[in-house]
């Protein structure tokens, strides 16, 4: 039997201390393969942003190794960053968009400061655009869509660079219970297409119809990590770690 | 497929990053305003400075041009000293010429020069001295020249106008101080200015800097708008100074002219394109290196 692939996110022993001395993560150690849909639970203060965190060095692990799509991320010098962000798509719950600019201008904004050729730029938004379902609305400010039309330009915003993986920080926070079936219906969508989705999120509707891996984190250390989880743990086939 | 941080430009690529640039210059107009204008002032005061200290040179070189030696001799001086002494100076190869004026001309050439100031009538007789007029080929070997034809015999004294001389030079040094001072506080000054109006502009742009760092812009992508928009204040504030200075001159000149008749000053002591030139790339140099300063301060990437 061949080994398998390397996987795309990995974290070994990974500790996170912030200045202030809080311990966010502790001993983290988690796999995602290529083509995951994951969601990170737990309650509040749990550390599902911060290692959200860690894999886009917005934050550096203490300790512990990282790799993401085979970039050491705990080792990467800071010029390198920009790099391993274009590897990547990063959505939040206030959406991040800039109220000057269109739709379009928004999720051309993402390529044009990355250096990408105008060609490009004219071939790749139209494509995310119709994929997320805003092309109707490309000429519209930020301030004019509904909160799940600004998610989903946003997530446009994040897939425009082909990223290999999607990161979403509690993508549903804002929405009422239509657009989170939307939002959560184009995230299944774009991980059918073979994007890595990584989801933290406090929505137990949206992890329990979903039924996808889910990894619960408790005071900064996983506790579960269930292959077709619910929310509440005991639901589902549960496998307990250690740690 | 992904063309990430290349640098082959397109005209769209070309015209979003002049858009972002003009985005960030009409962003804090004020603060933009008073940045172009303190280095307006900064680059004034340089050209001023640099154009009064082309006047010194130029006034100073043709004063030491001019200056000469005075040999003046004994009442009795013989015929056969002043021959040596003409001999002497003539083999001497610093001098550059060496005229002997007896006492008649001088007297003739003191009438000449003074024009009815002085009632030259009333003098019995004549109080001025033989004397040998000598120039040398360059000033500085005046000092040593004046030395030895003090040692001849029947040379009674040896004038030259080095006290003058020396005056003004010290003079200009101390201009030359003071100027730079001056101009040194004002770069200081436009320098500061500069980097808070960046500091500014990146604060009203922090979420697109935010996003640009998210997606993977590279620092020097993020930075680039910003040293553009230093630059930018820096070649304006500059260009409107050599508006000001070149309108002064016109408006000035035969003013200063009138005023001053005797210094003979140059029309232009120094070569003008090369002048506006050194002056704009002075003014872009402030803008550059304060906005690098502080968006290298205020951005961490
Ligand atoms: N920048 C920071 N500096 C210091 N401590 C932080 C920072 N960010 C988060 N923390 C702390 O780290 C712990 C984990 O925070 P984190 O934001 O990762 O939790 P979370 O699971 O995302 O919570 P929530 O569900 O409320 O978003 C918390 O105790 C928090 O106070
Ligand atoms: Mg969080």
């Amino acid at each position: 039997m061949k080994s398998p692939l390397p996987a795309m996110i990995s974290l070994r022993g990974v500790t996170l201390v912030y200045p202030n001395g809080v311990r966010a993560l502790d001993n983290v150690n988690l796999e995602i393969e290529k083509g995951d849909f994951v969601f990170l639970v737990g309650d509040s203060g749990t550390g599902k942003s911060s290692l959200l965190r860690l894999l886009y060095r917005e934050a550096r692990s203490t300790a512990g190794e990282i790799i993401v799509d085979g970039i050491r991320v705990d080792r990467l010098r800071r010029k390198r960053v920009p790099a391993l962000r274009r590897h990547l798509g990063v959505v939040f719950q206030d959406f991040k968009l800039l109220v000057d600019k269109t739709v379009w201008e928004n999720v051309a904004f993402a390529m044009q400061v990355t250096g990408a050729h105008t060609r490009d730029v004219m071939r790749q938004v139209p494509r995310v655009l119709d994929l997320v379902g805003l092309s109707h609305k490309s000429r519209m400010y930020p301030g004019e869509l509904s909160g799940g039309e600004q998610q989903r330009a946003a997530i446009a915003r994040a897939l425009v660079n082909n990223p290999k993986i999607l990161l979403c920080d509690e993508p549903t926070g804002n929405l009422d219970p239509a657009n989170t079936t939307e939002i959560t219906a184009l995230l299944q969508r774009i991980n059918l297409k073979g994007t890595t989705v990584v989801v933290a999120t406090h929505n137990q509707a949206v992890v329990d119809r979903m039924r996808r891996r889910v990894v619960r984190l408790a005071d900064g250390r996983i506790t579960t990590d269930e292959e077709r989880g619910y929310y509440y743990l005991g639901l589902g086939q549960t496998q307990v770690l250690s740690g | 497929m992904k063309n990430g941080a290349t640098i082959i430009l397109d005209w769209g690529k070309l015209k979003f990053f002049l858009g972002e640039v003009l985005r960030n210059f009409s962003r804090n107009t004020g603060m933009q305003v008073t940045a172009i204008g303190t280095v307006a002032i900064t680059i004034v005061l340089l050209g001023l400075f640099l154009f009064v200290r082309g006047e010194l040179a130029d006034v100073g070189s043709r004063l030491l041009d001019q200056i000469e030696v005075s040999a003046y001799l004994h009442t009795d001086v013989t015929q056969a000293q002043v021959t040596a002494i003409a001999h002497f100076l003539a083999a001497d190869p610093r001098v550059a010429s060496a005229q002997f004026v007896p006492k008649k001309q001088a007297l003739a050439e003191l009438r000449a020069r003074t024009r009815g100031t002085i009632d030259t009538a009333l003098l019995t007789e004549n109080p001025l001295p033989d004397k040998f007029r000598i120039k040398t080929r360059v000033p500085d070997d005046v000092p040593a020249v004046a030395a030895s034809v003090r040692r001849l015999s029947g040379v009674e004294n040896v004038v030259y106008g080095q006290k003058i001389v020396q005056r003004l030079l010290q003079l200009g040094a101390v201009l030359r101080r003071i100027g730079i001072a001056v101009i040194a506080v004002f770069f200081a000054v436009a320098g500061i200015i500069i980097s808070n109006t960046i500091r500014l502009t990146v604060f009203a742009r922090r979420r697109e800097i935010a996003i640009m760092q998210l997606v993977g812009a590279t620092g020097t992508y993020i930075r680039l708008p910003f040293i553009c928009e230093g630059l930018l204040a820096g070649v304006v504030g500059a260009l409107l100074a050599v508006a000001l200075l070149a309108a002064a001159r016109v408006a000035l000149w035969p003013r200063l002219l009138e005023a001053l008749p005797w210094v003979q000053l140059a029309a232009m002591p120094l070569d003008a394109r090369l002048f506006v030139a050194e002056l704009v790339a002075v003014g872009a140099a402030i803008g550059v290196v304060a906005s690098w300063i502080s968006v290298g301060r205020h951005l961490r990437t």
